[in-house]
């Protein structure tokens, strides 16, 4: 019987259609320009992240049209959780910790970023999350 | 420039002589008048985000330089609807500053081809200022 965790790692080799996920803590109350804002730091620095380490991938997800969604969480543990299962599966991860300037107080974490990563792996992990 | 020039072309050494002193900014100006969800708009914005990225990367590596070492500072703005959008895409196209539309595959929420943001920069704070200036915050 394979872990999780390996299941994941086996099919994060699987290379399906990439796609990127942000997932965003529901209880910071972010207004929709500063969610927006955060999401987009995520995806850049995954991005940036990505062209060390995954050049080809990050080229055929931005080829197919660079597929993002935006999910949510109630927590900062879900949160850890959810980062901590996706850089076991080997998946690219960015933690988004805010300068504080606005809403919330510095170094608060406000998004995670998943990918570019197979749409399955990612799939798999974020399947019980529901839409922004 | 495909991907992959581009990131060849961020990894090179960048001459210090071109990097601009002064703060710079993306500002990223959504059209309110689709009603979208919160979650969609961010997905929007991050396809703006990425898409100016690597945009720059191709035309002003000295600004994107700029932009990331100084932690990507991002504003998001309201417009009342498409055509005001595309007004402010002339402007910004008049004053030499880099553009970017997105519109949406329309799988979710709303019609295929709307346009949904226009993302600017990364563009010397003061420059973007007088064109966004009296845009509101999202």
């Amino acid at each position: 019987m394979r872990s999780k965790y390996q299941l994941l790692k086996v099919m994060s080799l699987n290379h399906s259609e990439p796609t990127m996920v942000f997932i965003a803590r529901k209880d910071l109350k972010l207004s929709a320009g500063k969610l927006a804002v955060q999401c987009s730091h995520a995806a850049v620095s995954c991005v940036l992240a990505a062209r060390k380490t995954e050049q080809r991938l990050l080229e055929r997800w931005n080829k197919n049209g660079g597929r993002k969604i935006c999910l949510q969480v109630e927590s900062l543990s879900t949160l850890q959780i959810i980062a901590g299962q996706a850089q076991a599966a080997n998946l690219i991860t960015h933690l988004v910790k805010d300068a504080g300037h606005t809403e919330v107080p510095p170094g608060t974490i406000t998004v995670l970023g998943i990918g570019p990563g197979p749409r399955r792996s990612i799939d798999a992990l974020v399947q019980d999350l529901k839409p922004y | 420039m495909s991907l992959r020039s581009f990131i060849h072309r961020l990894s090179a050494p960048i001459s210090s002589g071109l990097r601009p002193k002064e703060p710079v900014k993306m500002v990223c100006i959504v059209n309110t008048s689709l009603k979208m969800g919160k979650g969609k708009i961010a997905a929007q914005v991050g396809h703006a985000a990425v898409s100016a990225t690597l945009k720059a990367g191709e035309k002003t590596p000295e600004l994107l330089d700029a932009w990331l070492s100084s932690g990507q500072k991002k504003v998001c703005l309201k417009a009342v609807d498409s055509e005001h959008l595309l007004e402010l895409e002339k402007a910004a196209i008049n004053q030499g500053i880099l553009s970017v539309k997105i519109h949406d595959a329309g799988h979710t929420q709303i019609p295929k081809g709307s346009l949904t943001v226009l993302a600017l920069g990364p563009e010397i704070e003061e420059s973007v200022n007088s064109l966004t200036g009296e845009l509101k915050l999202l």
